[in-house]
């Protein structure tokens, strides 16, 4: 028999290890700007994923259901200004 | 609450068996875990130390079982002093620990 190892916890409670039922979280939407300011870009391309209205659509900008705006020219993206405190994307023709 | 029980025949020590936890704190602050775990482990390495084969003993999540095949008087000594001092201490935390 060989020598016992001194564990002086041994006769305690092992706190159980407690199981949760968190731990799970869907993957990231990536939300947000797909296309810079003063950017070309053609009709049809999405300027901004998001959820709501954070940007607003401007001229030549329209929202998708999933409130994506999207680009109904083809032009220069510009990120604007939206009374005090709003912002708005809209999208100009080269050369207007 | 740890519970030992003590197996005597004609007056000798055949059998120690100490089941359960103290839950007097946490773990890594349980004293009186801490007390009767030190007085089991000093004794059986001791009993040991002077005959490998004086006993065996069997350690599981539930506790221990210590089998003595010695009768000679230093073990018998021994294990008794263990069991008086594991009475001790069950006077004092009557309610985490507990000999018969």
């Amino acid at each position: 028999m060989k020598f016992l190892k001194l564990d002086i916890q041994l006769f305690a409670h092992h706190k159980g290890q407690g199981s949760t039922s968190n731990g799970r979280d869907s993957a990231g939407r990536r939300l947000g700007a797909k296309a810079a300011d003063g950017k070309f870009i053609t009709a049809g391309s999405i300027i901004y994923r998001q959820r709501g209205t954070k940007v607003f659509p401007g001229t030549n900008v329209r929202r998708g259901k999933d409130d994506s705006l999207f680009a109904t020219v083809d032009g220069i993206v510009k990120f604007e200004r939206l009374g005090k405190d709003k912002k708005q994307a809209s999208v100009y023709p080269v050369g207007e | 609450m740890i519970q030992v029980k003590v197996e005597k025949d004609h007056a000798k020590y055949q059998k120690v068996t100490i089941l359960g936890h103290a839950m007097y704190d946490d773990y890594g602050k349980d004293i009186v875990c801490a007390a009767a775990s030190s007085i089991v482990i000093t004794t059986v390495n001791g009993i040991l130390a002077l005959d490998k084969g004086s006993l065996s003993y069997m350690v599981s999540k539930k506790g221990m079982t210590i089998d003595i095949k010695n009768e000679d008087s230093t073990t018998q000594l021994l294990v008794g002093n263990m069991v008086s001092l594991l009475k001790e201490l069950e006077q004092n935390y009557p309610t985490n620990i507990e000999v018969k």
